[in-house]
C-alpha cells in the first residue's frame, strides 16, 4: 500500500461540561490513532456520539487535539504555515447540510468561488463549470439560480459536496452526506467519488452510518466506540469476519427487508 | 363491512405549489391518504419530490412563498383549514409532532437541551417545574440519548448530530402527541440506535395507537416499519400499497428502478450500482404527462407525454400511476 499521507497519533480531545454547576470533563477520543493513504477510501463507522466527526476534523486542523499530533507527509504539523498548507489540499463535506451554506448567496455563485479563490478556469469559463458539478450531484442546472431555503436537504447535501469539488482537492472528508439521499442518487454520487479516486487519485475519509454503501465503498474501515478505535481492517475482512462484539453488534442491527420479521433488530429491541 | 374507524388524518388531492417564471411550480402534486390510530404511512423517493414540503404542509409550517391547495384535509374529522391560529398551537406540538429532517430547525442553539424539551412539556399541559423535568429526562431516555439527565444542560452545539438528532425526538415525544411526522428521523444514528427509535415508536403505535408518518430513503428500514407505503416522484405519487407487497413487486418503473440501485451488503465494487438513467425533469416542467416519462424504459409515445397516468388496482391495497400499467396490467414486465 501507499504511504500514509496524514496521520494522527495518540490523539485525545477531552470537553468539559456543565454538569449539576460543576464542571466536568468528557474525554470524546482516548488516544486514537489512525492514518489517511493516498489513493484511498477510508470509512469511520461506529456509534453515534463516538467521536467521528470530532476525529476528522482533528485530522485536518479544523479542531484541534487535547493531546497528541498530526503528521502530514510524515511531517508533524504544527505552526499555522504548516497547517495552511495541509488545508490547501483538503475539502470537508459537513454532517449538516442546513447550516453549511451562506443562506443569502445564489447556488451558482457559491459553487463558482472556490474557482476564484482558487484560480481554476477563466472567469468565462465558470458558469459551464458550474453547470456540469451540478449534472454531476444529480442535480437540474437550473438550481444555480435558488437560495440554499430553496433546496430540500439532500439537494443542500449535494450542493456542499459539489462546492467541496470546484476546488478539485487532494483529500475530501465526507461527513455522512449520503443518508439524505435517494438510493438511485447515492449510486450516481458513490460512483462518481470511485471515480475521483480512480482518475485524479482522490483520497476520501467516508463517516456514515450506512454500512451497506461502507461496504460498497471503502478499502478500509475504522469503528469507532466511546472514543476509541475498537476495530479496524480491510472493509471486507471486518464485514466477513468482524472481532469485535461491537462491530458484530451493528452487523447485526442493519435493516434488511429479506430478513424474516421476528429476527429482526427492532423486534429483538421489542421484547 | 364494518364501519371505517374515525381517521387521524384524511387528505384528499394535496398541493404544495411555489410561484415560478412560468407559472406555479407544484412541488407536491394531488397527494391523498387517510392514516388511522396506530397506523404507519412510510413516504419514500426521489431527492427533492416534495415529501418534506408534504409534511410540513400538514402541519401547517409551509415557507412562506408556497400556497397549498387540497380537496380534503381533516384531522379527526375536523377540517384542518378552519382552524385559528390558537387552535393550531395547541394541535401542533402537542397532538401531532414533527420531528424534522434538519434537527437545527427544531431546537434553539441558545437554550439548553432540558430548558427546550421542559418548555414543550410546559406548553401542553399544566405540570410542575419537577414534573416537567422529569418528563424530560424519560423521553430523553425514551430517545436513546445516554446519560440523559447529565445532558439536560448542554447546548445543542455541544452534542454530536445523532444526539442532537435524538433530542429532537425527544421534543417531538414530549407531549405525548397522536400523531408523529418523522422526516428522515433516523439518518444521523447508528443502525443499533435508529432499532430502538423505531421500536419504541412501534410499541407507541401498539399499546397507544400513534399514528406515524415516516420519510426514508432507506427501503429496507421501510420494511421493518410496516404499514402503507408511499412511494413519490417529481412531486407526484406514483404507487402505493403495504410496504412488504410494493418492495416484493413493484409496479411502477420508478420504484423498480429505486429498488435496483439500492446496496445491500451483497453490493461490491465489482457490479457497480446502477443509477437510474437520464436526470431528473426540469423544475415546473412536468406538466400534463407522466411525471417520469424522460427516464421511462416503458413510456407509451403518444400517451405518457400527454396524459397524468390514472391509479390502476395492482393487488389488495396496491395502487400504481402508471400509464403502460393502466394499458397491460404488468407495467411493461413479460
Ligand atoms: N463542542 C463540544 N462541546 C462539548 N462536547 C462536544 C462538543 N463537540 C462534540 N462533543 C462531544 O464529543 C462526543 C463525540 O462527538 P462527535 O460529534 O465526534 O460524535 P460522532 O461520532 O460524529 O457522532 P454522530 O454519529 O452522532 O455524528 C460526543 O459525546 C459529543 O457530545
Ligand atoms: N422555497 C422554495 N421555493 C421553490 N422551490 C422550493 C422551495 N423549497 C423547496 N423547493 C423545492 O420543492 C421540492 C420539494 O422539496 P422537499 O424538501 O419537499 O423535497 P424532499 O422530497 O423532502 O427531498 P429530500 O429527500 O432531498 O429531503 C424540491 O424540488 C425543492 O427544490
Ligand atoms: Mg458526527
Ligand atoms: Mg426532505
Amino acid at each position: 500500500m501507499s504511504k500514509p499521507m496524514i496521520e494522527a497519533c495518540g490523539i485525545d480531545k477531552t470537553f468539559t461540561l456543565r454538569r449539576d454547576g460543576r464542571l466536568v470533563e468528557h474525554r470524546a477520543l482516548k488516544t486514537v490513532s489512525a492514518d489517511l493513504h493516498e489513493g484511498e477510501i477510508l470509512g469511520i463507522v461506529g456509534e453515534s456520539g463516538s467521536g467521528k466527526t470530532t476525529l476528522s476534523r482533528i485530522m485536518i486542523g479544523i479542531d484541534t487535539a487535547s493531546k497528541g499530533e498530526i503528521l502530514f507527509h510524515g511531517d508533524r504539523v504544527a505552526t499555522r504555515r504548516e497547517w495552511r498548507d495541509l488545508r490547501r489540499h483538503v475539502q470537508y463535506v459537513f454532517q449538516d447540510p442546513f447550516t453549511a451554506l451562506c443562506p443569502t448567496m445564489r447556488i451558482g455563485k457559491a459553487l463558482a468561488e472556490p474557482l476564484a479563490i482558487h484560480g481554476i478556469g477563466s472567469r468565462e469559463e465558470r458558469p459551464a463549470r458550474v453547470a456540469r458539478m451540478l449534472e454531476m450531484v444529480g442535480l437540474h442546472p437550473d438550481m444555480a439560480g435558488r437560495l440554499p431555503s430553496q433546496l430540500s436537504g439532500g439537494q443542500r447535501q449535494r450542493v456542499n459536496l459539489a462546492r467541496a469539488l470546484m476546488s478539485e482537492p487532494k483529500v475530501l472528508i465526507c461527513d455522512e452526506i449520503v443518508s439524505g439521499l435517494d438510493v438511485s442518487v447515492q449510486a450516481q454520487v458513490l460512483a462518481l467519488l470511485l471515480d475521483l479516486q480512480k482518475r485524479l487519485g482522490l483520497s476520501l475519509i467516508f463517516i456514515s452510518h450506512d454500512l451497506r454503501v461502507i461496504r460498497y465503498l471503502c478499502d478500509r474501515v475504522l469503528v469507532m466506540y466511546l472514543g476509541e478505535i475498537v476495530e479496524q481492517g480491510r472493509t471486507d475482512e471486518v464485514f466477513a469476519a468482524p472481532k469485535h462484539d461491537y462491530t458484530r453488534r451493528l452487523l447485526a442491527a442493519i435493516p434488511d427487508r429479506d430478513r424474516p420479521a421476528h429476527h429482526s433488530p427492532i423486534d429483538e429491541a421489542l421484547k | 363491512m364494518t364501519a371505517m374507524r374515525q381517521a387521524l388524518l384524511d387528505v384528499a388531492e394535496l398541493s404544495v405549489a411555489f410561484p415560478g417564471r412560468n407559472g406555479p411550480i407544484r412541488a407536491v402534486d394531488g397527494v391523498s391518504f387517510r392514516l388511522e390510530p396506530g397506523e404507519s404511512l412510510v413516504i419514500a423517493g426521489e431527492s427533492g419530490s416534495g415529501k418534506s414540503m408534504l409534511c410540513r404542509a400538514l402541519m401547517n409550517i409551509q415557507p412562506g412563498a408556497a400556497s397549498v391547495t387540497a380537496t380534503r384535509m381533516d384531522w379527526q374529522g375536523r377540517a384542518l383549514g378552519a382552524l385559528s391560529p390558537r387552535d393550531w398551537r395547541a394541535l401542533r406540538g402537542g397532538q401531532m409532532a414533527m420531528i424534522f429532517q434538519d434537527p437545527a430547525a427544531a431546537l434553539n442553539p441558545l437554550l439548553s437541551v432540558g430548558r427546550q424539551i421542559m418548555d414543550v412539556v410546559n406548553a401542553h399541559r399544566a405540570c410542575s417545574r419537577a414534573q416537567a423535568r422529569s418528563r424530560a429526562i424519560e423521553v430523553l431516555g425514551l430517545a436513546g440519548l445516554p446519560e440523559p439527565e447529565a445532558r439536560l444542560a448542554s447546548y445543542p452545539s455541544q452534542l454530536s448530530g445523532g444526539m442532537r438528532q435524538r433530542v429532537a425526538i425527544a421534543l417531538a415525544l414530549a407531549a405525548a402527541p397522536k400523531l408523529i411526522i418523522a422526516d428522515e428521523a433516523t439518518t444521523n444514528l447508528d443502525v443499533s440506535i435508529q432499532a430502538q427509535i423505531v421500536a419504541l415508536l412501534k410499541r407507541l403505535q401498539r399499546e397507544l395507537g400513534l399514528g406515524l408518518i415516516f420519510v426514508t430513503h432507506d427501503l429496507d428500514l421501510a420494511a421493518e416499519v410496516g404499514g402503507r407505503l408511499m412511494v413519490m416522484y417529481a412531486g407526484q405519487p406514483v404507487e402505493t400499497g403495504p410496504v412488504q407487497t410494493v418492495l416484493k413487486d413493484p409496479c411502477h418503473p420508478y420504484t423498480r428502478g429505486l429498488l435496483r440501485s439500492a446496496p445491500t451488503l451483497h453490493s461490491s465494487r465489482e457490479t457497480p450500482l446502477q443509477p437510474i438513467p437520464g436526470q431528473t425533469p426540469k423544475p415546473g416542467a412536468v406538466g400534463a404527462g407522466a411525471p417520469f416519462r424522460s427516464r421511462c424504459p416503458v413510456s407509451v409515445e403518444g400517451v405518457c407525454d400527454v396524459r397524468r397516468a390514472p391509479w390502476s388496482e395492482a393487488g389488495p391495497g396496491h395502487r400504481v400511476a402508471c400509464n403502460r400499467f393502466a394499458l397491460d396490467g404488468r407495467g411493461g414486465l413479460p
